[in-house]
C-alpha cells in the first residue's frame, strides 16, 4: 500500500501541491490525470524519492530499488546503444554479471527492440525510444513502477506495445501510476484514477465509480422533425454537430421515445446511438473546463 | 559510480568533436607556433622554445575539458537525467564523482598524448619522470576540480563556454604560456603566480630538463592541489543547487 498524506510542494512563490492525499493499493493501475501544470509529474517525483524537499507524508513499503521511475522526457545517453543504456540502470540498481545479462534480454524482448540493442539511440524513431525509457526502469523488476506521460508523442504500434506491457505488469501483480492527460489511455488500461488540477486533487476514486457519480449516458440523435417536442423532461438537450445530444439517466427511455416520435410524424433518422460516459465528462462536471484547455 | 565511469568514458571516447580539440587541435597548434617561433632562431633558443611551447600549449588546451564537463552536467540536467538517476539507489555525491573521475582520465590520457607527442616529434627531453606523472595528475586534478565548480554552477552553456575561454585562455596569457613570463610587465608577473597554468608550466618545464628540485616540485605540488581542491569545495558547494534544478 502507497500512502500520500497532506503533501505540498512550493516552488519559489508557486505551489505546485496542495495538501494531496491519495492511498493506492497492491497490484493496482492508478491513474493520475490533469492537464499540463496541474502538479503530476512533481507529485509523481515526490513519490519516486527524488523530491525530498515537501511538506507532508510518504507511506511506501519499498525503497528505492523497488520503485521503477520512467521520466516524461527520454531521459536516456543518445550517443551510446541500448546495450549500454539497459547496463549502465541495470548496474546503478545494483544488477552484474549473469543476471544483468538475463535481464536486459528479457527486457529487449518485452520492449521489442531485440534486433537494435547495439545500435546508438540517436538511430531510434521517437517510439522505440520510449519503449527504451520504460525498458530502463523495470530492469530490476521493482513493485511498482511509476510513469510519466510515457506515450507522448508515439506512433500508434509504439502505443499499442506500451498498453500490453502495462497490462503484463497488471498481470503479474505490479502497482503501476500512470500519469497522462489522455483521458482514454486513463479509462483503458487503469482501474482507479485521482483527477489533480491546480495541484490540488479534485476527485479520485474506481474509474467505474467515476463514471457512474459525474457522468451521464447520453444519446445522440440526427435526422429531420425526429426529437419529442418534451424530450428536456427526459434529460438536458444540446445542439452539436447537426444534431442532439441528449444527457440522461435513462438513455434507453430517450432512444424509445425519439423512435416512436420518429415514426409518429414519418421522419427520417440518419444516426441515433448511446454515447457512453467518458472520463473527459468527468473532469468538466468537476472543473468546468475541457482537459486541453 | 563505476557505471557512470564506464558511461561517460565510453560516450566521450566516441565523441569525434572531443578528439578534436582535445588532440588534434593543440597538435596543429604545437606544430605551428613552433615553426613560427624557431623560424631563424639558433638551436639553442629553438630548443628553449620547443621546451616551453610543448608543456604551454598542453597545459592551455587540458583546461578546454571544461566545456565538455559543463555542456555533459547541464544536458543531463536538462534531459531529465539527473531525476532519473536520483531515482535509483545510487548516491547522488557518487554521480558528481563518477562524471569527475570520467573526465580524470580523458585529462590525463591528453597530457601523455601531448607530451609523447612532443617527446616522438621534437625530441624533447622528459628527464624527470616520475615528477612528470606526478604533476600530470595533478594538473588533472586541478583542471578537472576547477571545471566540475563551473560545470555545476553554470545555468547556460554560453556562460560555460565563455567561462572556459576566460579561464583557459586568460590564464594562458598572463600565466606564461604564451610570452615567456621574465619578458612581461612588472604587474603581469605578480599576476602569472597567481595561477595555476604559471605554476603548472614552470615546473613541468623544469622536470623536462631534469632540475625540477624537491622544494620547487613540493610547492607546485600544494599549489596545484589547493587549486584543484577549492574547485572540488566549490563544486560541492553548489551541487545542492544544480540537484535541486535538475530534478525540477
Amino acid at each position: 500500500m502507497l500512502a500520500v498524506k497532506n503533501v505540498s510542494k512550493t516552488y519559489a512563490s508557486v505551489r505546485a501541491l496542495n495538501n494531496v492525499s491519495i492511498n493506492i493499493s497492491n497490484g493496482v493501475c492508478y491513474g493520475l490525470v490533469g492537464p499540463n501544470g496541474a502538479g503530476k509529474s512533481t507529485l509523481i517525483k515526490i513519490i519516486a524519492l527524488i523530491i525530498h524537499d515537501f511538506d507532508g507524508e510518504i507511506h511506501c513499503s519499498g525503497q528505492k530499488n523497488r520503485i521503477g521511475y520512467v521520466p516524461q522526457d527520454i531521459a536516456l545517453e543518445e550517443t551510446v546503444s541500448a546495450l549500454d543504456n539497459l547496463s549502465f540502470f541495470g548496474k546503478l540498481y545494483g544488477l552484474r554479471g549473469k543476471e544483468l545479462k538475463t535481464r536486459i534480454n528479457k527486457v529487449l524482448a518485452d520492449i521489442g527492440l531485440e534486433e537494435r540493442k547495439k545500435d546508438k539511440v540517436q538511430s531510434f524513431s521517437g517510439g522505440m525510444k520510449r519503449r527504451l525509457n520504460i525498458g530502463c526502469a523495470i530492469l530490476h523488476q521493482p513493485d511498482l513502477i511509476i510513469m510519466d506521460e510515457p506515450t507522448v508523442g508515439i506512433d500508434p504500434q509504439s502505443r499499442l506495445h506500451i498498453f500490453q506491457m502495462i497490462e503484463r505488469f497488471k498481470k503479474e501483480g505490479r502497482t503501476v501510476i500512470y500519469a497522462s492527460h489522455y483521458m482514454e489511455e486513463i479509462e483503458r488500461l487503469c482501474d482507479e484514477a485521482a483527477f489533480i488540477d491546480r495541484g490540488e486533487i479534485v476527485e479520485n476514486g474506481t474509474i467505474e465509480g467515476l463514471l457512474q457519480k459525474y457522468a451521464n449516458p447520453a444519446v445522440y440523435v440526427k435526422g429531420r422533425n425526429c426529437l419529442p417536442e418534451n424530450i428536456s423532461q427526459y434529460g438536458t438537450v444540446s445542439e452539436r454537430n447537426g444534431g442532439f445530444f441528449i444527457t440522461s439517466n435513462a438513455p434507453l427511455e430517450v432512444m424509445e421515445k425519439i423512435i416512436e416520435c420518429s415514426k409518429r410524424h414519418n421522419s427520417d433518422i440518419e444516426q441515433l446511438e448511446l454515447v457512453r460516459p467518458r472520463l473527459e465528462d468527468v473532469f468538466f462536471s468537476l472543473t468546468g473546463s475541457q482537459l486541453r484547455d | 559510480m563505476n557505471a557512470v565511469i564506464t558511461l561517460e568514458l565510453k560516450k566521450n571516447l566516441q565523441d569525434r568533436g572531443l578528439l578534436f580539440w582535445a588532440l588534434i587541435l593543440p597538435i596543429i597548434f604545437t606544430v605551428l607556433f613552433i615553426s613560427v617561433f624557431t623560424s631563424g632562431a639558433s638551436e639553442q633558443e629553438s630548443r628553449e622554445i620547443i621546451l616551453s611551447i610543448v608543456p604551454g600549449y598542453t597545459i592551455m588546451f587540458v583546461f578546454f575539458i571544461m566545456i565538455s564537463m559543463t555542456e555533459s552536467f547541464l544536458k543531463d540536467s536538462k534531459i531529465g537525467m539527473v531525476a532519473r538517476i536520483a531515482g535509483t539507489p545510487l548516491p547522488s555525491n557518487l554521480y558528481l564523482l563518477g562524471k569527475w573521475i570520467s573526465c580524470m582520465y580523458i585529462v590525463f590520457i591528453q597530457i601523455t598524448v601531448l607530451l609523447l607527442f612532443g617527446k616522438l616529434v621534437y625530441q624533447i627531453p622528459l628527464e624527470q619522470p616520475f615528477y612528470l606523472i606526478v604533476l600530470s595528475l595533478l594538473l588533472t586534478f586541478t583542471v578537472t576540480g576547477i571545471g566540475l565548480a563551473l560545470a555545476v554552477t553554470v545555468k547556460t552553456s554560453n556562460m560555460g563556454i565563455a567561462l572556459t575561454q576566460v579561464i583557459a585562455l586568460g590564464g594562458a596569457l598572463l600565466g606564461g604560456l604564451w610570452v615567456p613570463v621574465d619578458r612581461m610587465p612588472d604587474l603581469s608577473q605578480l599576476i602569472s603566480r597567481l595561477l595555476p597554468q604559471y605554476w603548472a608550466h614552470q615546473a613541468l618545464q623544469d622536470a623536462m630538463a631534469g632540475t625540477l628540485q624537491t622544494v620547487e616540485f613540493l610547492q607546485t605540488f600544494l599549489i596545484l592541489f589547493g587549486f584543484g581542491l577549492a574547485g572540488f569545495i566549490l563544486a560541492l558547494f553548489f551541487y545542492p543547487n544544480f540537484l535541486k534544478r535538475a530534478k525540477g
